[in-house]
């Protein structure tokens, strides 16, 4: 407050690089102004939408803003992709989960770092699986199947086994040897 | 912490969120006073995304992501007031209906659109299904219309339902891309909307359903708004308020604030409240 007409009445501000501030008539606070690219906030010490980071350091060692990374996985026509502090990204997309949207989603598979790829529902049949129809490997699909029953999705019999029953699993084919063409 | 309103001369003017502060251009006519351009509100901790302004007590309304909220603050030197700040993850489009006193916004999270009275209070779900990526919305309280847009990458989409979410219609579902931006001149019967995908700015009579391009190779709209023959909208690459003559089909000028940082929704801020009447305005 320069109208005081003591010494010290004018305070530098105190935003990183010397920038600009205002001082709220009302409550005296502090708002920095011209924040450096990426950060925002009373003091500047926040990052902005789209970017994350501890650029002030207050809760360890000074990070600066960066880009929100989520492996590809979130639309960069949405706002508020990133929390603003730990990166942990909020809006995956295509069935990805995880702090950078890296692994694909419960009750899917595929690589969950490659768009091209995409994310498979696993759909594992309900017959010859021994586990939840949702539940397969991650990077292959793989679905855990009943003894004897083979496929991604656990859908059919090994060779040399037939009749899949729900939570059974295929019977042993129990064909004569001198009889049969294979 | 306290954030703080300046308070606003008389006439209209543009009001703009950019992170952390909502900004106004004042407007001599159709002219953006840029000289005369500064903060009007500081909320430095704050991400707003959806501007409305309510013309009867010179409010103006905002969404928040940060933690998700709506507020408002009185534009002639009110205190912010958090409004509605439960039950809401993204929420970014907010339109007024300042004759029934009430407000509506999009919830891209939620992925549904809601209605309350302006106090918050009567709080009620409209839509909530076909929606993926609702963003802006806009109220036309004199027919009795809603609009909104949904940016869905696989199938956008910009609808209208009444205002009671009845009678709910897709208006334009071809040829679009992003439609981040939408507005409605009452005068004209325009609905327009600018798209980041298409990079166009396009129009139509929703009653008629003609459609007419404004402007091409635009860069990357956000939020718009209508004020007579004039369209100012932001964009994301431009770090700017664009204003664009509408008949004329071009840009007129440009407001870039020296902070150079991403610009998101727009509202006029009008100096009288336009004139019109609805059903619910005896409420």
């Amino acid at each position: 407050n320069s109208l005081i007409g003591t010494p010290g009445d004018c305070q530098p501000c105190p935003c990183p690089g010397q920038t600009s501030c205002v001082q709220i008539a009302e409550t005296g606070q502090v708002v920095c102004t011209n924040c450096p690219a990426g950060q925002t906030g009373m003091r500047c010490q926040r990052c902005e939408d789209g970017y994350y980071g501890d650029p002030l350091g207050l809760s360890g060692a000074a990070q600066p803003c960066v880009r929100c990374n989520c492996n590809g996985n979130v639309d960069f026509n949405a706002v508020g992709i990133c929390d603003h502090v730990t990166g942990r990204c909020l809006k995956c997309l295509g069935h990805t989960e995880g702090d950078h949207c890296e692994r694909c989603q419960q009750g899917f598979y595929g690589n969950a770092l490659d768009q091209t790829v995409g994310q498979k529902s696993c759909s594992c049949s309900s017959a010859g699986t021994s586990g939840h129809v949702n539940e397969c490997h991650p990077q292959t699909g793989n679905c855990h199947c009943l003894s004897h029953v083979t496929g991604r999705d656990c859908s059919y019999c090994e060779v040399g086994f037939f009749n899949l029953q729900p939570g059974i699993g295929c019977e042993i084919c129990k064909c004569n040897p001198i009889g049969s063409s294979s | 912490p306290r954030p703080d309103v300046d308070a606003l001369t008389p006439g209209t003017h543009l009001l703009f969120a950019q992170s952390g502060r909502i900004e106004h251009v004042p407007l001599g006519g159709y002219d953006m006073k840029k000289n005369d351009a500064k903060p009007v509100l500081h909320l430095p901790e704050k991400v707003i995304i959806g501007v409305a302004y309510d013309c009867v007590e010179k409010t103006v309304y905002w969404t928040e992501i940060t933690s998700p909220s709506i507020s408002k603050a009185n534009i002639e030197g009110g205190e912010p007031t958090s409004v509605i700040s439960s039950g809401l993850e993204s929420p970014e489009g907010i339109a007024i209906d300042h004759l029934g006193r009430t407000m509506f916004w999009t919830d891209s999270a939620k992925d549904r659109i809601e209605v309350a009275s302006l106090d918050g209070s009567n709080r009620r779900v409209l839509i909530n299904t076909d929606l993926v990526n609702p963003r802006a919305i806009i109220a036309d309280p004199s027919n009795g219309n809603l609009y909104w847009a949904d940016w869905n990458r696989k199938a956008p989409k910009i609808e209208t339902s009444y205002m009671d979410g009845s009678n709910r219609r897709v208006l334009v579902r071809d040829n679009l891309g992003l439609p981040n931006g939408l507005t409605y001149d009452p005068h004209s019967s325009q609905l327009c909307w600018a798209d980041a995908g298409t990079h166009k700015m396009e129009c139509m009579d929703p009653g008629r359903g003609s459609r007419s391009t404004v402007l091409e190779r635009i860069q990357y709209p956000f939020g718009m708004t209508a004020f007579g023959k004039n369209i100012y909208y932001t964009d994301w690459q431009r770090d700017a308020v664009i204003a664009v003559d509408r008949y004329a089909s071009r840009e007129s000028d440009e407001f870039q604030p020296q902070k150079r940082t991403r610009l998101y929704g727009i509202a006029t801020a009008y100096a009288q409240c336009p004139a019109g009447q609805n059903y619910c305005s005896g409420n």
